[in-house]
């Protein structure tokens, strides 16, 4: 491999050429040696090597470039179809995920108030019961209590005449307990029946997460193409208008667990 | 017991405020107004005799805190006893309510005995 550079050629070319081909042939001896060695041999490996060894020689560059113009139009193309979904995104799939969740808005609020409804109306049927029913026991009570004065015949009959009007009370009494508990009853149940607006709205929801993680991967995706660092967002950073109820691995920073720290906390402040 | 003060409760929730609304009922307070946002409580305290503010934090328009802090920068409002009623659970933010002249804080969701206790002890006994 080593030749020496000193081959003259008797052809008029000027010493420094001579040199610059010594050069040449140090630098491209040892490939053509190899490449000749690998056709005497039929080493179709060897020889592919020593051509690709010389092409790279040739134009040290040229696969470099050709390397990152094949990068640079996988990139445009990954691009282009990342930035075609995000439009479509934004066309179809953001609006529709907003009437969505207005649509959860207007469930909540419709179970929410029905559940208040009926709250509202069963509680006065209740109060009723009980206070109609303390009435009478008063009066059982009044009854029992001079009760022990009755003797003999005519202390029946007034224990009787007295006793007439508690039963005439009862037999008002009892229909309209027996109306109210069983119009309670009724209204517990459509309260319970009510509270199918969580697996509704819960589908919604889920549906539009699955949406958020798509265009969020989009996104991520999108700006690692551009080689941008995305500065994470924030939700609600205006000054005054609060961050909404804790969600859990969303909400940052330091939160109360409970009312416990709440009120632990207000009274370090010596509240 | 003086069973006749007159609350406003703000609130962007109609449900939540018939929540509280009903609450206060349960407790003996019927006297209750409502309010659905800061902008829309603050003429309703300045023209009305109201005896006792519960607020929410965060509403559209003028958030709880917001409004809190023109109660207390109004001469004829600022001794007006306030509850805060939100979900806003962040120790910078009690921090900031304390400091706004909060007299009271408690986060949703919550116990009708919590809104009871925060009550009788910012209205004191017999109240």
């Amino acid at each position: 491999m080593e030749e020496a550079p000193q081959a003259t050629f008797g052809n008029g070319r000027s010493e420094a050429n001579m040199s610059s081909f010594a050069v040449l042939k140090l630098e491209y001896g040892a490939c053509v040696e190899a490449l000749g060695e690998a056709l005497r041999s039929e080493d179709e490996s060897a020889f592919f090597a020593a051509v690709d060894h010389i092409v790279h020689m040739r134009e040290p560059g040229m696969i470099t470039e050709l390397r990152k113009l094949t990068g640079d139009l996988q990139q445009a193309l990954e691009r282009f179809s990342i930035e075609s979904r995000l439009a479509d995104i934004a066309e179809n799939d953001i609006p529709d995920a907003r009437a969505r969740l207005t649509h959860v808005i207007r469930m909540t609020d419709e179970a929410a108030h029905r559940t208040l409804d009926l709250v509202e109306q069963s509680g006065p049927l209740a109060e009723r019961t009980s206070r109609e029913a303390s009435v009478l026991l008063e009066s059982l009570a009044a009854f029992r209590d001079r009760a022990p004065g009755t003797q003999g015949f005519e202390g029946v009959v007034r224990a009787v005449d007295a006793y007439a009007p508690i039963v005439r009370s009862m037999e008002a009494f009892l229909p309209s307990a027996r109306a109210d508990s069983e119009l309670i009853r009724k209204n517990l149940a459509e309260v319970l029946l009510a509270q199918g607006y969580q697996d509704l709205t819960g589908q919604i929801i889920r549906s539009v997460m699955k949406l958020v993680g798509e265009l969020e991967s989009a996104l991520s995706n999108l700006a690692q193409l551009s080689g941008d660092v995305v500065e994470h967002a924030s939700m609600g950073g205006e000054s005054g208008a609060g961050h909404g109820p804790v969600v859990p691995g969303v909400t940052r920073g330091e939160v109360a667990s409970g009312q416990t720290d709440v009120d632990a906390l207000l009274s370090g402040l010596g509240m | 017991m003086s069973k006749d003060l007159k609350f406003l409760v703000v609130d962007d929730f109609s449900t939540m405020r018939r929540i509280i609304k009903n609450l206060l009922h349960d407790l003996g307070y019927p006297n209750v107004a409502e309010a659905d946002d800061g902008k829309t409580a603050l003429p309703m305290l300045q023209a009305g005799s109201y005896d006792f503010l519960i607020t929410d934090w965060n509403m559209p328009g003028m958030p709880g805190l917001d409004l809190i802090k023109a109660v207390r920068a109004d001469t004829k409002l600022a001794k007006m006893p306030v509850l805060m009623l939100t979900a806003e659970a962040k120790r910078e933010q009690i921090i900031e309510a304390a400091q706004a002249g909060v007299n009271g804080y408690v986060i949703k969701p919550f116990t009708a005995e919590t809104l009871k206790e925060k009550l009788d002890k910012i209205l004191g006994p017999g109240k």
